[in-house]
C-alpha cells in the first residue's frame, strides 16, 4: 500500500469512526446518565474523537511489508493506543449512575466494540474490492 | 555470432537455423527464447528435457535463483531468469505478483482478500498464490487493460 492509499483508507476510517462514536455514545449515554441534556458544541466530540483514534492507526503504515507476527503486534499497540486516547479525553458525567471505575470499563469495552466494528468494515470493504477485481478477471479470461 | 535473414515465399514454413561449433549456454537462451516466443518454454524435470506449452503453466516461481514452472500436473525447473520470463510471458497475461512469483492470470479462479492490503489468488487447481501489496495496483491495471 503507497502512502496516498493509506491516508485515503484513513479517512475511510475517520468517517466510520464519527458513525460509529455517535451511535455508541446515544446508546451509551441512555444507560451512563439519561437525564444529561447535551449541548450543540457537544455534537463535535464524535468528530473530534474518531480524528484522535484515527492518528494512533497510523502505527499500522509499513514501508515493507510485514510478516504476519509484526502485522498482528502493530494492531495490539494500535488498539492500545486508541483505549488510551480515548480514556484520557472523555471523563464521567457529573451525576452519572455508574462509578468512575465502572464507566471507565464501559469506556473500554466500547471502544473494543467499535475498533471490531470499524475492523469488519475495513474488512468487508476488502471482500467487495477482492470481488470487483474476481469480475474484471473473468471478463479478461473471457475475452481470450 | 553473425545472424542472417532471408525471405521466403508465403507457401514455405518458417524456420530458424542456428550453424554453432557447439551447444553453448548461449545457444540454448536463444533456442529456449524463440520457443517461448511460439508460446512454449524450454524445461526440465527429472533429469529430462520438456517443451511446456505456457497456456499449460499456473505460475512460475523464483527460489534461490532457481527458476521452477508449476503445470497442473508436475513441476518443472527452468534455466531463465524470472524477469526474463516476465517480459517474454507479459503478452500472454502473466503478472508478477510478488518478488518470487510470476502468475498466469488465466489460471486464477477467484481473488480473495488477504490481511494488510494483501490479496490471494485461487489458481483453478485450489491452490493459493499471495499477491502482495507492491503488486496490488499493477494487477489491477492488468485487469483493467492498462498494462
Amino acid at each position: 500500500m503507497t502512502l496516498k492509499e493509506f491516508l485515503i483508507s484513513r479517512v475511510r476510517l475517520f468517517f466510520i469512526l464519527v458513525t460509529l462514536i455517535l451511535l455508541a455514545t446515544s446508546i451509551l449515554g441512555g444507560i451512563v446518565a439519561p437525564e444529561q441534556d447535551i449541548k450543540y458544541y457537544q455534537l463535535m466530540s464524535p468528530i473530534v474523537i474518531a480524528g484522535l483514534c484515527v492518528l494512533p492507526t497510523c502505527v499500522t503504515y509499513f514501508k515493507k511489508e510485514p510478516t504476519p507476527g509484526q502485522y498482528f503486534l502493530r494492531c495490539g499497540i494500535q488498539l492500545i493506543l486508541i483505549e488510551a486516547v480515548v480514556m484520557l479525553f472523555l471523563t464521567p458525567p457529573d451525576g452519572g449512575s455508574v462509578s468512575r471505575p465502572l464507566f471507565y470499563v464501559l469506556i473500554g469495552v466500547t471502544v473494543l466494540m467499535i475498533y471490531a466494528a470499524a475492523t469488519a468494515l475495513l474488512w468487508l470493504n476488502k471482500y467487495r474490492e477482492s470481488r470487483e477485481l474476481t469480475e474484471q478477471l473473468k471478463k479478461l479470461q473471457g475475452e481470450k | 555470432m553473425q545472424t542472417k535473414l532471408t525471405k521466403i515465399e508465403k507457401d514455405k514454413p518458417e524456420y530458424i537455423e542456428i550453424f554453432c561449433h557447439a551447444v553453448t549456454d548461449e545457444v540454448r537462451e536463444i533456442v529456449a527464447f524463440v520457443k517461448s516466443r511460439q508460446g512454449q518454454l524450454t524445461c526440465t524435470a527429472d533429469e529430462r528435457q520438456y517443451e511446456v506449452a505456457v497456456g499449460d503453466i499456473l505460475y512460475v516461481e523464483s527460489v534461490d535463483n532457481r527458476g521452477f514452472i508449476y503445470t497442473k500436473a508436475k513441476v518443472y525447473e527452468t534455466r531463465q531468469k524470472l524477469y526474463e520470463l516476465e517480459e517474454l510471458l507479459a503478452e500472454k497475461h502473466f503478472l508478477r505478483v510478488s518478488k518470487s512469483v510470476l502468475l498466469n492470470l488465466m489460471k486464477v479462479r477467484a481473488i480473495r482478500p488477504a490481511l494488510n492490503s494483501r490479496f490471494t489468488a485461487e489458481l483453478i487447481t485450489g491452490e493459493q498464490v499471495v499477491i502482495t501489496r507492491k503488486y496490488v495496483p499493477d494487477l489491477k491495471k492488468a485487469l483493467k487493460g492498462e498494462k
